[in-house]
């Protein structure tokens, strides 16, 4: 088990070298010069050569990528990220003032698609073909093609402004959660539902399932026990990663519902060319997806007898 | 790599109503009629758009980027069967104009997509070993990369415009297609075409061409199908972000953007575009639901 | 354009406009007065919808309460009215000592929130703070404020700038306590700061202390909601009482709310690029520049796309500063004939397409859109497209994501025309155009030379600038200012004013004395109060 997991990391770990590297490549790539920023929001209108030329050498700029990646590097493994260009705080805090939002935001979302998907998922493949069946299927297909910011605005206008029973936007109460909730759990059910139905029609499928039904089992047992059971390994792939896409910051429902996650933070960085954040949010959620990616593996060994531990499965 | 076919990110997608289905021992009269009616409204829906986005220039419609702004957020009605936008344009020209525009995006940028994931994935699965490992880390990599941010970043370099959308949505969203194809491949590989081909000399490159690919074409097609609807959803996010297509070109996600500020008093600017990317989205859907049906290898 | 046809179709739309949106209009400027007849809510609490957070806090700058809205926690030594003219604040009067001195007097029994009292040495303090972070549009330095007496304060430029007074009205010169703790916001405003939750609300309760008399407003919550149409939701849902409203859709929102619209405090404008690199160097040619001005129909920008939330401009800024001199700036009309005949004659001769060419060269132009957001123009850039294509000239339209991809084309040359909404937010009538054509110094680097590499148009102008810096009486800044941009419009038509425009918002029927300032920054709430 430990082998197992160690190995995983051994294999992670120089893909998360790469994110690092390209975090850090995009500030090489993008246009504008970050120093006239910081020196125009820290306010100055029209700064001058000499300070330009200051600046850069007290951030460091002049020294060559290499150097200026390995003392990022250095910096972002202990925590340090630098501070930010645009609102003069520490990366590290702007993080975990958001994260924890956003995180919020996912797992709602994607516990609410799971309560929706699982319970769909199985009966439609239960009752395949049946009235239900098709209704699971036909909203799974509309929920999954329905694009996600005129969803928003649609549940707004339905149960905000004519219901009045839930509010538009912000953050500061429970309530505020479940409209931009539904909005991602709409499109994660979709696709979960489409995925349980079928993971579970191939184990119905299954000479186990006729050997448990032959045997007496009850139904029900059969379901839960058995086929569902067996259906979890494609689930659990599946819901992580949705959740590591949900996690990277849900841009534009963040952006709608007026919700203080990291997604519309690290678009204005990087419309503002704010380096030190995008190099730190797009590593620290890099390493997210990485660890998630790493719990689903894990997963396995509990889900899916077939993982046999040291042996090469495919 | 461990439970290769479970990490599929697009076992999602792949997963209908009936792709994992056909082990099953009872194909039924009524499943094929319904995975056939499935693949023929799918059809139905993709091919009247695409006849529609074809045939724009013969139809009878108001020039779409023709402003008349005094005439703006007229009614549907006679004129204008779908009313006008604020600039007094026909919104159902646009609309077909706009077909045009975003099917031939998103068809190209599958198009990419797929070739490079692809060719990616087959030459990973097919050759193994070292480049295999490397090949797959930089997918990894791009995986667990915020893909808007990406995109974001590109079209930044690049200037805004639908090119460097593409050219985002491209760098990133091949990786999934490649660990798909590359499991494909590595299934493929231990099956008895290949060894043969293999026992009578063919070189590597054209076992991969000759033999391999067109076995795995067919859930290719299904995958391409299934992207389209993917794509065209991207690509309207992104509008909603101010990149994208630049005016005056009609294009859905644009209009549905510019739509926005009058979705209370004046819907007919956000329902349209919304429900048209709705509706093309699920004929693609529909599509490679049956396309995957009718092509599936398992079914033979 | 057939100008009966026009009016009945303008009609038709304004007659389903006006019905739909039935009583939600009121007239600028008179928002329903407190009359005594009015009873007022037990809870004077409001709720303000605000655009996202820009807000920072750190030692290099502090806006809290100050920019990009003003919550009134602090105040300024004077304030800027919404007519434009300089009035009292901190300071009851002032003199200009020659060469170059601003001698204030301080309003006395003014106290913070935390019951000390205000003298000048928290003055010379905040223009420290100020110095420290380079010395802001002023101009100043460690030594420019000096205390002359506890209520007496001499403020100096570092260099020659007599329209310090002017400059002094933005919130950025607003005074703190000194040595206070910039995370603790500490001033003499109307309100109090209460809370700021970062990315979601700045809160702020009333100074019942105030110089200016009690506040009857008890709490104002400004909530931070980035996507404008999500803040007009929320004012339809009666989330919020206050929010600003898209100008293309003003009058098409309706609800239990009137739409107040301020007087003009910003303006639209093309600027014509008369030294892009190759590709980018037609606006060269003085024939385009003209062409391009008698092309476009301000009064349709005006009533139609924008839906009457705007004026016609034909100067940059808000009218009333230049006071008559703004009358000697003649502008431009639609006028197609007269922009067709310009470009024959300039030897641009119309192409198959329609598209004029001059020795092989298209008339192709690209038309930038990314000051200060590509929202805010919205639809004005694709109507001048259609506008331009009328007589012979092709439009592609570049909008940029951000100001920092905008500045950058600017600072390469990479664009022709630059669409620009410019807001006025203090009283010096030179101010927008110094900044934005005076020539490039050429000590300078090419970013911070970026302006005036593609737009100066040299020394004439630069003389009357230097006059409007200069200058001590307000008729002869006035002059200044006009002769100016008189040169950039009327001379040169590198600039094209389009529109004054308006700032609107959608006020809730129970909101009363809410008066829209031109200028966000100087908005007001001290005097709202809520009805029953």
């Amino acid at each position: 088990m430990l082998r197992y997991i160690a190995r995983r990391i051994a294999y992670l770990a120089p893909v998360w070298l790469g994110i690092s590297i390209l975090a850090f490549a995009l500030s090489l790539l993008a246009p504008g010069d970050p120093v006239r920023q910081v020196l125009q929001q820290s306010g100055i209108d029209a700064p001058s050569s000499e300070q330009v030329i200051a600046m850069r050498r007290d951030l460091g700029l002049d020294d060559p990528a290499p150097v200026r990646y390995a003392r990022w590097l250095s910096g972002a493994v202990r925590g340090d990220f630098g501070n930010s260009y645009r609102t003069g705080e520490p990366v590290l805090r702007s993080l975990t003032d958001r994260f924890p939002r956003t995180a919020q935001l996912a797992l709602v979302a994607i516990v609410l698609g799971l309560l929706i998907a699982l319970p769909l998922g199985v009966v439609s493949a239960m009752w395949r073909n049946s009235l239900t069946d098709q209704v699971a299927r036909i909203g799974a297909l509309v929920g999954a093609s329905i694009p996600g910011f005129w969803l928003a605005y649609l549940l707004i206008i339905l149960f905000a402004v004519r219901l009045r029973v839930l509010p538009v936007a912000g953050a500061s109460e429970p309530r505020h959660l479940i409209l931009p909730a539904l909005t991602l759990a709409v499109g994660a059910a979709a696709g979960l539902t489409r995925l349980t139905r079928s993971a579970m029609l191939e184990e119905l499928s299954q000479e186990y399932v006729r050997t448990a039904r032959s045997k007496g089992l009850r139904e029900r047992a059969v379901i839960v026990g058995h086929a569902l059971r067996n259906a979890l390994v494609a689930i659990v792939t599946i819901t992580g990663i949705r959740l590591a896409a949900l996690l990277g910051g849900a841009v534009i429902v963040e952006t709608i519902f007026a919700w203080p996650g990291i997604g519309k933070y690290l678009v204005d960085s990087i419309f503002n060319r704010d380096y030190p954040t995008i190099q730190g949010f797009v590593l620290f959620t890099g390493t997210v997806v990485l660890l998630i990616n790493l719990a689903v593996d894990v997963s396995y060994v509990w889900l899916d007898p077939r993982v046999r531990l040291g042996g090469k499965s495919r | 790599m461990i439970a290769t076919k479970v990490r599929d990110p697009m076992a999602e997608i792949i997963a209908g109503a009936e792709v994992l289905a056909p082990r099953s021992r009872r194909p039924g009269a009524l499943q094929s009629l319904l995975g056939q009616r499935v693949g023929t409204v799918g059809l139905a829906i993709v091919g009247t758009i695409v006849l529609l986005a074809l045939a724009a220039p013969l139809l009878p419609l108001a020039d779409p980027t023709k402003v008349d702004a005094a005439r703006g957020l007229a009614p549907p009605g006679a004129g204008a069967l779908l009313g006008t936008d604020n600039l007094g344009r026909d919104i159902m020209s646009r609309l077909v104009w706009g077909a045009r525009l975003s099917l031939a995006t998103a068809g190209l940028a599958a198009l990419l997509i797929l070739t490079i994931g692809v060719g990616v994935g087959m030459i990973a699965g097919f050759y193994g070993g070292l480049l295999d490992d490397l090949l797959m880390r930089v997918v990894d990599v791009l995986l667990a990369f915020p893909a808007l941010i990406l995109a974001l970043a590109i079209a930044g370099v690049l200037g805004p415009s639908i090119t460097s959308v593409m050219i985002g949505i491209v760098t990133v969203a091949w990786a999934d297609y490649a660990r798909v194809m590359r499991g494909q491949v590595l299934a493929a590989r231990e099956r008895q075409y290949v060894e043969a081909a293999r026992a009578i000399g063919a070189r590597n490159g054209r076992i991969l061409v000759r033999h391999l690919l067109p076995n795995v074409l067919p859930p290719i097609l299904v995958l391409a199908s299934l992207e389209m609807g993917g794509l065209i959803l991207a690509l309207s996010g992104l509008s909603f972000l101010g990149l994208g297509a630049q005016p005056p070109t009609p294009e859905w996600g644009a209009m549905l953007n510019d739509g926005r500020s009058f979705i209370a008093a004046a819907p007919q600017l956000m329902v349209y575009p919304g429900l048209a990317i709705t509706l093309v989205v699920v004929g693609f859907n529909l599509l490679g639901d049956g396309l995957r049906d009718a092509f599936d290898p398992r079914l033979r | 354009m057939p100008r009966l046809n026009l009016v009945r179709s303008l009609a038709g739309v304004m007659v389903a406009l006006v019905i739909a949106s039935a009583c939600a209009q009121s007239s600028p400027g008179s928002p329903a007065s407190g009359s005594p007849k009015v009873e007022l809510a037990d809870v004077q609490e409001i709720t303000v919808a605000s655009a996202a957070d820009g807000y920072r806090n750190d030692d290099k700058r502090t806006t809290i309460g100050m920019y990009p809205l003003n919550a009134n926690v602090f105040d300024t030594l004077v304030t800027l009215s919404p007519d434009y003219q300089v009035m009292p604040g901190l300071a009851t009067k002032w003199e200009f000592r020659e060469p170059n001195t601003y001698r204030f007097t301080l309003r006395p029994g003014v106290k913070f929130h935390d019951g000390s009292a205000f003298t000048a040495k928290d003055v010379v303090w905040s223009i420290q703070r100020i110095a420290k972070q380079g010395g802001g549009t002023v101009g100043v330095d460690a030594k420019s404020a000096v205390a002359v007496d506890d209520l007496t304060v001499d403020i100096t430029p570092k260099r020659p700038n007599l329209r310090a007074l002017q400059q002094l009205v933005h919130p950025t010169w607003s005074i703190a306590k000194a040595e206070s703790d910039t995370a603790k916001p500490m001033g003499t405003g109307p309100f109090r700061f209460m809370e700021y939750v970062k990315d979601q609300r700045i809160v702020v309760a009333a100074n019942d202390d105030y110089w200016g008399g009690k506040p009857t407003l008890r709490k104002v919550t400004f909530r931070f909601i980035p996507d404008a149409n999500t803040r007009v939701l929320a004012l339809q849902a009666g989330e919020v009482r206050i929010s600003d409203i898209p100008k293309e859709s003003a009058k098409t929102i309706t609800g239990d709310f009137s739409v107040s619209r301020s007087k003009v405090g910003a303006y639209e404008a093309i600027y014509v690029n008369i030294r892009g690199k190759q590709g980018y160097d037609i606006g060269a040619d003085k024939a385009i520049r003209q062409a391009i001005a008698y092309a476009i129909d301000k009064k349709i920008v005006v009533d139609s796309v924008w839906q009457g939330n705007a004026e016609i401009s034909q100067t940059m800024i808000p009218a009333g500063i230049l006071g008559g001199e703004a009358s000697r700036i003649t502008g431009t009309n639609r006028d197609v004939p007269k922009a067709q005949k310009i470009l024959e004659d300039a030897g641009w001769k119309a192409g198959a397409d329609g598209i004029r060419e001059k020795n092989g060269r298209k008339l192709s132009l690209s038309m930038v859109v990314g000051f200060p957001n590509a929202d805010v123009h919205k639809p004005m850039p694709e109507f001048a497209q259609s506008q331009f294509k009328e007589v012979g000239i092709d439009i592609k339209i570049v909008v940029t994501p951000d100001t920092a991809t905008y500045e950058k084309r600017l600072a390469n040359g990479e664009g022709d025309l630059w669409v620009e909404a410019g807001s006025q937010n203090d009283a010096n009538p030179c101010f927008l155009p110094d900044l934005l054509f005076s020539s490039p110094d050429p000590a300078g680097d090419q970013e911070s030379n970026m302006y005036g590499n593609a737009f100066a148009i040299g020394a004439a102008f630069d003389a009357a600038i230097k006059r409007c810096r200069e200058a001590t009486a307000t008729p002869d800044v006035q002059k200044a200012a006009a002769d100016a941009m008189k040169l950039l419009i009327d001379d040169q038509f590198v600039v094209v004013p389009l529109a004054g425009t308006f700032r609107i918002a959608g006020i809730s029927n129970k909101v009363l004395d809410f008066v829209l300032h031109p200028a966000g920054v100087h908005q007001r709430w001290d005097g709202v109060k809520l009805s029953k």
